[in-house]
């Protein structure tokens, strides 16, 4: 019975996941949409006005003439010249921008700003600083939920693997939630589904991350007997096991390469436990209904 | 009186043994196992995770902040940038705007219906397979304990 419906829904998903990808095809007669103009992984150069927008991924773009709309760049580079300028936006992530001063009309947004901030102040000092709001952030939430931080460090130390495959998953789940929610955005419903996935996943790695923080210290530190435990005045207690494992992470983070991997891996462990214990209330997400007996 | 009501009540319904050879049976299987009381020795078990969890180590706690605030506050001297608007700034720029996140997919999502047909169905075959993959991972029950 339950896997009846499990298939049904499995293959009702499927179906809305189909039709949500492909109705939206049938919308591309907007003018707009056809006056955009997209370049993927290539060198190119913009020698006659687009009326859209450009957007540009892991190409490099040479910008002559002017672009009607806004400009998209994720991960390449755009060199303007000549007549180039943009009169709509300008959107870039992990992409090297040059001469584009006084020629961007709109905003100039940098998607993943911390580079920026990175580039007119040393790294360093910006890692600190998001170290002291991780440690503050880890402080409140383990007063407030000490139990459930707890719970989850137990289980991130007792089924590390199955938290670190979950947490692949999730992300990658959240990446092609995102995607599928973008087909939505001309549908005013996609923005705020949006939203709600970008909180979500937010929210997840926040507290995952706490429970990795939580796990760490009580590994490095955390009392192996009842005895050492009883000569402690110090070293015991969820908050101190946090503060603790957050210290040690963040000195860590100070390491170029190894910190930025030591935390992506500890990220995507963080958003496994926290999905597997359900962010330690240790409820299953779906409930199974079972046949009446007679 | 039947065997059901036996077992909902064996103390008020124990006349029903004098009539039910299998209850009477069960009943002295029941009897026939043996509990051996053992003292126990509360040391000797490993320590569960909830001891002394509750305590608060303030000093410790207060020490990690003042530490990392103190270094945070040094790097940004050292860097020439005065250090309250360069806390401000890093923890500000490290959050993608909504504005421009909004911007970001509203440009994609546009892309995207204008993406060619096998992308359409790539996207979709992988959204279905790794959401099955998704719940059929967080069906398993968690293992730590914690009582």
């Amino acid at each position: 019975m339950y896997r009846r419906v499990v298939l049904s829904v499995m293959a009702l998903a499927a179906l809305l996941s189909f039709f949500m990808v492909i109705a939206p095809t049938g919308a591309t007669g907007d003018e707009r949409l056809r006056s955009d103009t997209y370049v993927f992984g290539e060198t190119t150069t913009i020698d006659k006005p687009i009326a859209g927008s450009l957007q540009i991924y892991n190409g490099n773009v040479t910008v002559t003439q002017p672009i009607a709309g806004d400009l998209l760049v994720a991960g390449g580079s755009v060199t303007f010249s000549g007549a180039g300028r943009v009169d709509g936006n300008l959107i870039y992530a992990a992409s090297r921008i040059t001469g584009a001063e006084d020629r961007v009309r709109g905003h100039i947004y940098p998607l993943l700003s911390l580079e920026g901030a990175a580039l007119s102040m040393t790294k360093s000092a910006v890692v600190a600083s998001l170290l002291l709001v991780w440690l503050i952030a880890a402080i409140v939430v383990t007063l407030m939920s000490g139990r459930e931080v707890r719970l989850s460090s137990v289980e991130v130390r007792t089924s590390a693997l199955h938290c670190f495959v979950l947490g692949l998953v999730a992300l990658t789940s959240f990446v092609l939630t995102a995607i599928a929610f973008s087909y939505l955005v001309p549908y005013v419903i996609g923005i705020p589904l949006l939203a709600a996935l970008g909180v979500f996943g937010i929210l997840t790695k926040i507290y995952g991350m706490i429970a990795v923080f939580h796990a760490v210290g009580t590994l490095i530190a955390g009392s192996r007997s009842r005895q050492q435990l009883a000569s402690r005045k110090w070293l015991r207690g969820d908050l101190t096991m946090v503060v603790i494992g957050v210290l040690i992470l963040g000195a860590i983070r100070f390491i170029p390469v190894v910190g930025t991997i030591v935390w992506g891996l500890a990220s995507v462990f963080g958003v496994g436990v926290a999905l597997a214990t359900k962010f330690g209330r240790r409820e299953p997400w779906f409930l199974e209904f079972r046949a009446a007996e007679a | 009186m039947t065997c059901e009501d036996y077992f909902e009540d064996p103390e008020k319904n124990a006349a029903h043994l004098e009539t039910c050879a299998l209850c009477r049976a069960l009943e002295d299987e029941t009897d026939a196992v043996a509990i051996e009381h053992r003292p126990l020795n509360v040391d000797a078990l490993p320590l569960a995770t909830w001891e002394g969890a509750s305590h608060r180590t303030w000093p410790l706690v207060a020490a990690g902040i003042v530490s990392v605030l103190v270094l945070a506050i040094a790097l940004f001297l050292a860097a020439g940038t005065p250090p309250l608007r360069g806390i401000a700034r890093a923890v500000t720029s490290s959050v993608t705007s909504f504005e421009a996140a909004t911007k970001f997919f509203q440009l994609f999502g546009n892309g995207l219906h204008s993406a060619p047909v096998l992308v359409h169905v790539t996207i979709a075959v992988l959204f279905v397979f790794i959401n099955t993959l998704l719940f059929l991972l967080l069906r398993r029950a968690p293992r730590g304990i914690d009582v």
